[in-house]
């Protein structure tokens, strides 16, 4: 491993602790400078790459014939926000539908087979993790960090996330609720900010409601980033699923960082295949996924490829 | 330094999993495709949307109108959004009136609970509707109605399931159907028949040109709006089942010698004596025809009256099987019973085989030689019949002669439906109807939605109707 990781303790760094019935009144995290940021600052594309701690060889998914998608075109026009669409509206929409998207490859991991086995099971993952440096841990009734098998772990988060969604108090779906955004240029009510006002607000969406998107959207991520670094080729590679699972991950880092609703940092476990995507075109030059990502790792993986 | 490597991709292997996962497999492939093939088109109609909107925008005489048409456009999206977020389900409506019935399911006036808005809400039931082969189809006539947007095809605004049954939500067309205004009149002159011909012209066109054959144009399959004009409707998932039902229920009739109070199968001449039985002389007997062709549409096998005979055949058939069906409409509305009008199917389905010899007219009804010919032309053989080089050589024929085919919707109908309210029934058969209360067996009751729960499995994602839930963008969705 590089030494450009001394100073940050991988371990802890990426320990992080869940308990979500309590997540929204976690203090903030502390806006440190992306991994890839600090990287790339310097050094050649192989060193940008090899400062990942990545295992060798490695992973078949930062392989760029294995980062491919169904879709062509620019992702991006599938999560910009109509502009008069109000902020809390688009987000609420997002959200559901990235959580839709990403069941649908827990699913094939998590449906018992005919032995009752399931794919995603205590011995295959018997920790939450997305490859050696991150392991998830659930906070338990007395606040004590345990560690769960990553069925466990998903079908908790599961619960909660699904308990958030349907909860119209949280997700409002009356058809009369509804609001618009505001246009300094065409209307004429005053945008308040300060804190009487979040995002949401006119439209009928808890005061709470960004940052339970937030927590939703990481903890989507890390159950993302286990299914690549646990299940990209058993099952999905072999399944001829990997297209669609990189499809619905790249729209939904897309998405997640278009709308504030992911971090850089939180981006690390996965910071290898965003800067392959931002070298290969996949995430435009103009869109934050871009911005986050560290150029030279990602033309390294495509050198490496055979495709730069 | 050692060359950085990445893993060798392995060997694909399918054989290693158990053998739910090939369906998991296959669930999970479409979800994914549907998802994007879905967000596109929303993406580019919302493009489409906003477009408009800045010209709007950008309009000086809108002027003093932007503030409003800004938060109208953001309130629109905003309920579509909320639309697509929540779960559409039974318990949402409330049943008004059962208004129509057919072999796979029934079509009922509801009201829904949180607009109150009215809707004819049509129901499927799944378990007459396994039928392996023919799921890919039951998918592609979906996304036809769901993709059209055309004024000749009744609006679909959602679909949607539960464990029982699939759910098409349209507009309610209070009208009517043709079929009950051909029992009510009885027979239309040449003028109205000009009209409604030419419309279903139109209508036919409109779905031909998104690639799609209809199969079973029939009265009872056009509807007619509150201004009197027609749209084409059920041509969503039963057809083509129905269709295939029908062929083989003909084939294995073929088979069969014929039934006793018939004529030997071997007489060649007994097709032609079939053929004089109905004339208009023979009146009673059209009588008990009209009447029983209710019953007819609700039972199991439905009226081949208006099929080509091509779809009898193993030889395949084309765009010019709906072609026939309205020569036959055309024909019933100027005589007042189908040409192949029969007392059983199986005598109807012998004349149609032998439409050169069976396509009679009667003496004592007065048509127009361009009607007759017009007729000929259209109950003819796939290869020479008219419109298989498109519907403009049909618009062409002098039986138009004088028609503006694009101005149709515009002039008034022959007959407007005289409303009452906005759940006026009187121009449907309500009393024919079993009308039980809310949605009677098996609606309603079933799970609502727990999230996606783990294990159980959602009706929505029980592969056979998969990706069969479509929700349409609605302009004129009011607050
Ligand atoms: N949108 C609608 N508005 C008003 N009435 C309708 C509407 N859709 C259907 N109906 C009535 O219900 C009847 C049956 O509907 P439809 O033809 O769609 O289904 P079906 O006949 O059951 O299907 P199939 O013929 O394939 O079995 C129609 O003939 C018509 O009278
Ligand atoms: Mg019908």
């Amino acid at each position: 491993m590089s030494n450009l990781f001394s100073g940050i303790s991988l371990s802890q760094a990426s320990q992080s602790s869940t308990n979500l019935s309590i997540a929204s009144k976690l203090p903030p995290l502390p806006a440190s400078p992306s991994l890839s940021q600090t990287i790339g600052m310097m050094g050649s594309p192989e060193e940008a790459l090899n400062a990942y701690p990545l295992p060798r060889p490695l992973p078949v998914w930062l392989n760029p014939a294995y980062a491919r998608h169904i879709v062509k075109g620019n992702f991006m026009t599938l999560s910009a926000r109509p502009k008069t669409v109000d902020k809390g509206e688009w987000v609420a929409h997002q959200v559901v539908e990235h959580y839709r998207n990403l069941w649908n490859f827990v699913r094939v991991v998590f449906e018992k087979e005919e032995d009752g086995k399931t794919i995603c099971n205590a011995t295959s993952c018997p920790r939450m993790s997305a490859g050696m440096n991150h392991s998830y841990t659930w906070l338990n009734n007395r606040f004590e960090p345990i560690e769960l098998p990553a069925f466990e772990y998903i079908t908790l988060m599961q619960r909660w996330i699904s308990g958030k969604i349907d909860d119209t108090k949280i997700f409002p779906t009356e058809a009369s609720g509804v609001s618009f955004s505001y246009n300094s240029q065409i209307t004429t009510t005053a945008l308040l900010t300060g804190p009487d006002e979040w995002v949401g607000k006119r439209s009928g969406f808890p005061k709470d409601f960004f940052s339970i998107c937030q927590t939703i959207f990481l903890q989507m991520f890390r159950v993302y980033a286990h299914l690549y670094w646990a299940h990209f080729t058993e099952p999905f590679y072999h399944l001829n699923l990997e297209k669609q699972l990189n499809s619905c991950f790249s729209h939904f880092v897309l998405t997640a960082t278009a709308l504030d609703l992911l971090k850089p940092q939180e981006l690390e476990p996965m910071q290898p295949l965003i800067d392959l995507w931002a070298a290969n075109g996949t995430f435009p030059p103009e869109s934050k996924a871009y911005e986050y990502a560290n150029l030279k790792a990602g033309t390294r993986l495509l050198q490496l490829g055979g495709m730069a | 330094m050692s060359e950085v490597e990445f893993a060798p991709p392995p060997t694909p292997d399918l054989e290693s999993y158990g053998p739910n996962v090939a369906y998991n497999r296959e669930r999970c492939y479409q979800l994914a495709q549907g998802f994007f093939k879905d967000a596109v088109r929303r993406a580019r109609e919302r493009h489409e949307r906003q477009k408009e909107l800045k010209l709007r925008l950008e309009n000086p005489e809108l002027l003093s109108r932007r503030e409003q048409i800004w938060s109208h456009s953001g309130k629109l999206e905003a309920k579509y959004l909320r639309f697509l977020r929540t779960k559409e389900e039974l318990s949402n409506y409330t049943v008004v009136k059962t208004i129509g019935k057919g072999y796979f399911g029934e079509v009922k006036l509801v009201r829904k609970r949180q607009d109150g808005r009215v809707y004819a809400l049509k129901r499927l039931f799944k378990s007459e509707m396994i039928s392996k082969e023919q799921l890919p189809r039951v998918r592609a006539e979906r996304d036809a109605l769901a993709e059209s947007d055309s004024e000749w095809v009744v609006k679909l605004f959602t679909t949607f399931q539960d464990n029982a049954s699939l759910y098409m939500l349209m507009e309610f067309l209070p009208g009517g159907d043709l079929m009950s205004m051909l029992i009510k009149y009885q027979i239309f002159s040449e003028d109205i028949t000009r009209f409604y011909t030419a419309e279903i012209i139109m209508a036919i066109e409109a779905i031909h040109n998104l690639g799609y054959i209809h199969r079973d144009i029939k009265p009872d399959n056009i509807l007619l709006d509150r201004g009197g004009h027609i749209k084409l409707a059920d041509f969503g998932l039963s057809t083509g089942f129905r269709r295939d039902h029908e062929k083989s229920y003909y084939q294995t009739l073929l088979q069969r010698p014929a039934p006793p109070s018939g004529r030997p199968q071997n007489n060649r001449h007994s097709v032609n004596i079939d053929e004089i039985s109905l004339t208009v002389s023979n009146r009673a007997q059209i009588n008990e025809w009209r009447r029983s062709r209710r019953l007819v549409a609700y039972s199991s096998v439905g009226t081949p009256d208006y099929i080509a005979p091509e779809l009898f055949s193993t030889n395949g058939y084309s765009f010019e099987i709906d072609w026939w069906s309205l020569g036959t409409i055309i024909y019933e509305c100027l005589v007042g019973w189908p040409p192949f009008a029969a007392e059983t199917f199986h005598d109807t389905y012998r004349k149609i085989i032998n439409w050169p010899h069976t396509l009679l007219f009667p003496d004592d009804i007065q048509l127009s030689y361009n009607a007759v010919h017009l007729i000929r032309s259209m109950i003819n053989a796939p290869d020479a019949r008219l419109g298989r080089n498109g519907a403009a050589e049909i618009k062409n024929h002098p039986f138009f002669a004088g028609v503006d085919f694009t101005g149709l919707r515009r002039i008034r109908a022959p007959f407007e439906p005289p409303l009452t309210s906005d759940v006026d029934t009187s121009a449907f058969p309500v009393d024919d109807l079993p009308q039980e209360e809310g949605f009677g067996d098996g609606g309603g009751s079933g799970p609502g939605r727990e999230g996606v729960a783990v294990g159980a499995e959602d009706p929505e994602m029980s592969l056979p109707f998969l990706g069969y839930t479509f929700k349409r963008f609605e302009k004129s969705y009011t607050a």
